[in-house]
């Protein structure tokens, strides 16, 4: 047989810009919004998580969201709102 | 709509070279592949009449914009003939729907295949099995076509094994995992009608889901006697509130069923009235977490939310008794099976 080509059978993602705000040097007096994913016992964790971060780290108050499901992004409500009425967010998998 | 082939290129001295170039470049499942060569992706192309450029579909939190041309490519590469093109092309249509949601099946410990199910004209046109041996070796348009999709899955959407398809166990359907329904010998109305097409489309039903679970029972000559047995067995699921279920029903239980007069819907609600387990029961196996309480020995929870989540398709061997039943993949919040019409031509 003589020579011949193939093709690429992949992609490249679409590259999207992505920066993180810096640290807060302290969490001392600041709001912090938890995200939950749905699964069992991350609302538990979180939880627990919130209270370290109040009682060891000076943190004011904590407030929770639930995602529609573990398999997707937070959706826009969470965001917006956690963009007006938080300083800093944890969010990970719980499982 | 351009008709430039955009993919890059790689000069290879034969088909042996070619192979081991597939291999090294990690874009096989870890069969050999069809070199995907200019004139047999274009073949493909013109078969559905699309342009390489055009986006078929687009995954969204992976930001990937899946184009005919790279469909084309891995079909060709899958083992695929043009004529399978459309079905591909109306599958990862289908596994792109948000209803679908696909990374959480693509990506999950819970290890979910592609279950496809094609219905209509098509199925018999291009021999997808829906007899003997149903989920085995064999056919080429079962083989090729569910392959084809996971290849997709793997070159274009990023979802390779052990990086960001992280299944604990998954399973053999992760290779290929589709079946037609038995519309020739089949009493009911064929799934993709249930489900909103007409009879006379070609469709596929994808569906996030485990492996087949076979049941026996030799002994029955009632559709209750037959849907009791597995409904004994699929009562006690592997993870706790799926979407959807699939029974496959194979000949001679699709006989028996059929002979008591009853239909899909009977089918259904009998199953969903019969696989529901005591929260007592999910607690002590530990499948629902928490301490059990008196009332949880009373208090109930269906296998899915509603009796439209089962799905029931007419398939298998015509002797034997032997039917099967397949679990989904996670909740209906996250996954839901999705039928999509078959477009033979695009415009």
């Amino acid at each position: 047989m003589a020579g011949f080509e193939i093709l690429d059978p992949t992609v490249e993602p679409r590259r999207q810009p992505l920066t993180y705000v810096p640290r807060p040097d302290s969490l001392k007096g600041k709001r912090i919004g938890l995200v939950e994913n749905t699964k069992y016992n991350s609302d538990k964790l979180l939880v627990r998580i919130g209270d370290i971060l109040k009682q060891e780290y000076g943190a004011a108050e904590t407030r929770m969201w639930r995602k529609h499901n573990s398999g997707v992004p937070a959706h826009a409500e969470i965001i917006e709102e956690a963009k007006r009425t938080v300083d800093v967010v944890v969010a990970g998998i719980g499982d | 709509m351009t008709t430039r082939i955009s993919s890059q290129r790689y000069a290879v001295e034969d088909f042996h070279e070619a192979l081991e170039l597939c291999y090294s470049k990690g874009w096989t499942d870890g069969l050999p592949v069809v070199p995907p060569t200019e004139p047999a992706v274009r073949a493909m192309l013109e078969a559905v009449g699309l342009g390489p450029d055009v986006q078929v579909a687009f995954i969204t939190n992976r930001q990937v914009a899946i184009s005919a041309e790279k469909v084309a490519i891995n079909a060709v590469m899958a083992g695929c003939r043009p004529e399978h093109m459309p079905v591909v092309l109306a599958a990862v249509e289908g596994i792109s729907d948000p209803r679908w949601g696909y990374h959480g099946p693509a990506t999950s410990t819970g290890g979910a295949g592609v279950l496809m199910i094609v219905n209509g004209p098509i199925a018999r046109r291009l021999d997808f099995n829906c007899g003997d041996n149903l989920f085995g070796p064999g056919w080429r348009s079962n083989a090729t076509v569910g392959r084809a999709v996971r290849l997709v899955m793997r070159n274009v959407i990023g979802t390779i094994p052990g990086r960001l398809d992280r299944g604990t166990v998954g399973h053999p359907g992760k290779y290929t995992y589709v079946i037609a329904e038995n519309e020739a010998e089949s009493p009911w109305t064929p799934l993709h009608a249930e489900r909103g097409c007409r009879p006379e489309d070609s469709a596929v039903t994808v569906m996030a889901a485990l492996g087949p679970h076979q049941f026996y029972n030799q002994l029955s000559g009632t559709a209750a006697g037959v849907l009791g047995t597995m409904c004994d067995t699929m009562r006690n699921p592997g993870m706790v509130g799926q979407p959807n279920y699939c029974v496959v029903l194979a000949g001679e239980h699709m006989r028996t069923i059929a002979a008591d007069g009853w239909s899909k819907s009977d089918i259904r609600k009998y199953i969903f009235e019969n696989t529901t387990s005591t929260i007592a029961h999910l607690k002590r196996t530990a499948r629902v977490p928490g301490a059990i309480k008196a009332e949880d020995e009373t208090a109930t929870r269906p296998l899915v939310l509603t009796p439209d989540d089962i799905l029931v398709v007419a398939a298998g061997g015509r002797a034997g008794s032997f039917s099967c039943y397949i679990p989904g993949w996670a909740s209906r919040t996250t996954s839901q099976a999705v039928t999509t019409v078959i477009k033979e031509r695009r415009p």
